[in-house]
């Protein structure tokens, strides 16, 4: 079961209507119930992962507050971290670790004993045990009391509406509001609606219909021409958006029905001025538990290295995250590109300022738009090799878009539907980066404007949406 | 040393990270009141303070520092 499968529109109404049904303070166990049903519906047996996860992170961190000395309660982090992060190294990386044994051991002219073995990865498992690890160094760090309540600890793991793709949630806000439920409220609910609805459209009318195009491109690199794979390489960043975004707010908007504020992983990325604005703004729960966990730590202690030891602590970073994206040397030179990008921005900012500064470019449009337009090409460049299915794949898009030009590639329909949703997307975002409160359509005080604007965008996603049940793309994550 | 003398040389040290001469600090002013007050300058920030009052923070302190009269005391508690 998934956001967008007919189950889960039989599900939810029903698990929101148990949830009003149940006494606020037992609410929990419904949710708990409703969570577990939500992630065995789509693979059984892996349910057995999440709640190993809990039961050790519970355990250690229980542990870890009865315990004085401070090695103790290292130690205990530590060995929670490494418990817990075990089944996701062994499903997300045993493949290409063997396979690379294999074939290196291949080379020297050995044999490898082990007959390659793939593994499905467990839906979700990146997501619950970044969060797992988040609540157990913020424990350590005193940052949030310990749970001792096993089934609330569950619950922030499991919680039905993440447990997929995220957000990346913080046991800081989520436990104080699994602790004390609210009513379920008329506005959580018509919020709610709205952010789903309008995440349905991101995913159904943009991103499955710009994939359309994407995929017939990126799946035939050979016989076509770099004009289409540079027009299809410009596309592929606002589908990802669409898809990504689009999960994110029925993520957003299913959790706020039931009453739970959730951190927002998205901003309108593409407004950004700059790379490092771009990453505050795009896939925000996975760049905060990056900058907290690894990026802080690693850059605190080369502190003294100055700006060469946030250089490090940055490609490092941007490095795991790239290997954390897929074992394979596409999304570790995705990561790279990211960290050299930031680690530019980083070295040369002193100096941007004060001539920005100088000649107050950052009021001019022009200027602006410059920036908005390069941060867009140095992303959709890093992505090529993201959505490349090897490096040879992607060197050869270069070459092409480079080399080989010639007439578009069209797919009319696809291209007509494409526009009209990306269109629509990027005035509402336009009107919210600039504008902000003007023009309003979900939130317009006629109640005959806002119910319109409800219907016509209903309307919009069943008449162009992509309404065959498509995977996220996040899911592979 | 008293506090205000401890905000002014914090002060000056703020002025030069952020490159803002006129920047005046007050106890509840965080991240969001200081442009270009990003996570990696707070690491060159925390690296200016240690060297300017000879102390050392832990990275546990870190997420202690909540506003600017939060990084105080925390300060003072070292001096």
């Amino acid at each position: 079961m998934t956001f967008t499968s007919f189950n889960f529109l039989i599900f939810f109404p029903l698990t929101v209507l148990a949830c009003y049904l149940t006494p606020v303070k037992k609410r929990w166990i419904t949710l708990l119930l409703a969570s577990y049903f939500f992630y065995i519906s789509i693979q059984p047996v892996y349910a057995l992962l999440t709640a190993g996860i809990t039961i050790s992170t519970y355990i250690f961190t229980r542990w870890m507050e009865i315990t004085i000395s401070e090695k103790g309660k290292k130690r205990l982090m530590v060995a929670n971290i490494v418990i817990i992060l075990t089944p996701l190294f062994f499903f997300k990386y045993f493949g290409a670790v063997n396979n690379g044994l294999m074939s290196w051991l291949a080379g020297t002219g050995l044999t490898w004993p082990l007959p390659e073995i793939s593994l499905i990865l467990p839906v979700g498992i990146s997501f619950y045990t970044f969060m797992a690890i988040g609540y157990t160094v913020d424990v350590y760090n005193e940052e949030v009391k310990t749970e001792w309540n096993p089934g609330i600890l569950a619950l922030f793991i499991s919680f039905f509406p993440l447990v997929l793709s995220g957000p990346i949630e913080r046991s800081g806000n989520m436990l104080p509001q699994f602790r004390n439920m609210g009513r379920i409220e008329y506005t959580n609910l018509t919020s709610g609606l709205k952010m789903m609805v309008w995440g349905y459209f991101m995913k159904l009318v943009v991103a499955d219909r710009l994939g359309l195009y994407v995929d017939v491109v990126y799946n035939n690199i050979a016989n076509h021409n770099g004009t289409s794979l540079l027009f299809a390489s410009l596309l592929h960043p606002i589908q990802v958006y669409g898809d990504f975004g689009g999960y994110s707010l029925i993520a957003l908007g299913t959790a706020k029905i039931l009453g739970f504020n959730v951190m927002a992983n998205f901003n309108r990325p593409f407004f950004s001025v700059s790379v490092a604005e771009f990453w505050r703004r795009w896939h925000i729960s996975l760049i905060k538990w990056l900058t907290d966990y690894i990026y802080t730590p690693l850059a605190f202690s080369m502190r003294r290295k100055g700006m060469t030891g946030i250089v490090i602590a940055l490609l490092i970073t941007f490095l795991l995250s790239g290997i954390w994206h897929e074992a394979n040397w596409t999304f570790i030179i995705w990561g790279l590109m990211q960290g050299i990008f930031l680690s530019f921005e980083a070295i040369t900012n002193r100096k941007r300022i004060s001539v920005e500064s100088r000649y107050r470019l950052n009021k001019k449009p022009y200027y602006i738009l410059f920036n908005i337009v390069l941060t867009y090409i140095l992303f959709t460049s890093s992505l090529i090799f993201g959505r490349a299915e090897n490096v040879n794949d992607a060197l050869l898009i270069y070459q092409k878009i480079f080399t080989a030009p010639g007439p578009l590639y069209i797919e009319k329909s696809t291209l007509i539907y494409s526009f009209i949703g990306v269109s629509i997307l990027f005035i509402k975002d336009f009107k919210d980066e600039y504008f902000p409160g003007k023009l309003e359509f979900f939130n317009n005080r006629n109640t005959v404007i806002r119910f319109a604007s409800y219907i016509v965008v209903i309307f919009i996603i069943l008449l162009t949406g992509v309404l065959n049940g498509s995977q996220f793309i996040y899911f592979q994550f | 040393m008293e506090r205000t003398e401890v905000i002014n040389q914090l002060t000056v040290l703020f002025r030069k990270v952020f490159d803002n001469q006129a920047l005046i600090l007050f106890d509840e002013m965080t991240a969001d009141d200081v442009d270009q007050w990003t996570s990696l300058s707070h690491v060159i920030l925390i690296a200016e303070i240690e060297k300017e009052f000879k102390i050392t923070f832990q990275m546990r302190d870190l997420n202690k520092m909540d506003n600017v009269g939060a990084m105080v005391n925390l300060i003072m508690s070292k001096l």
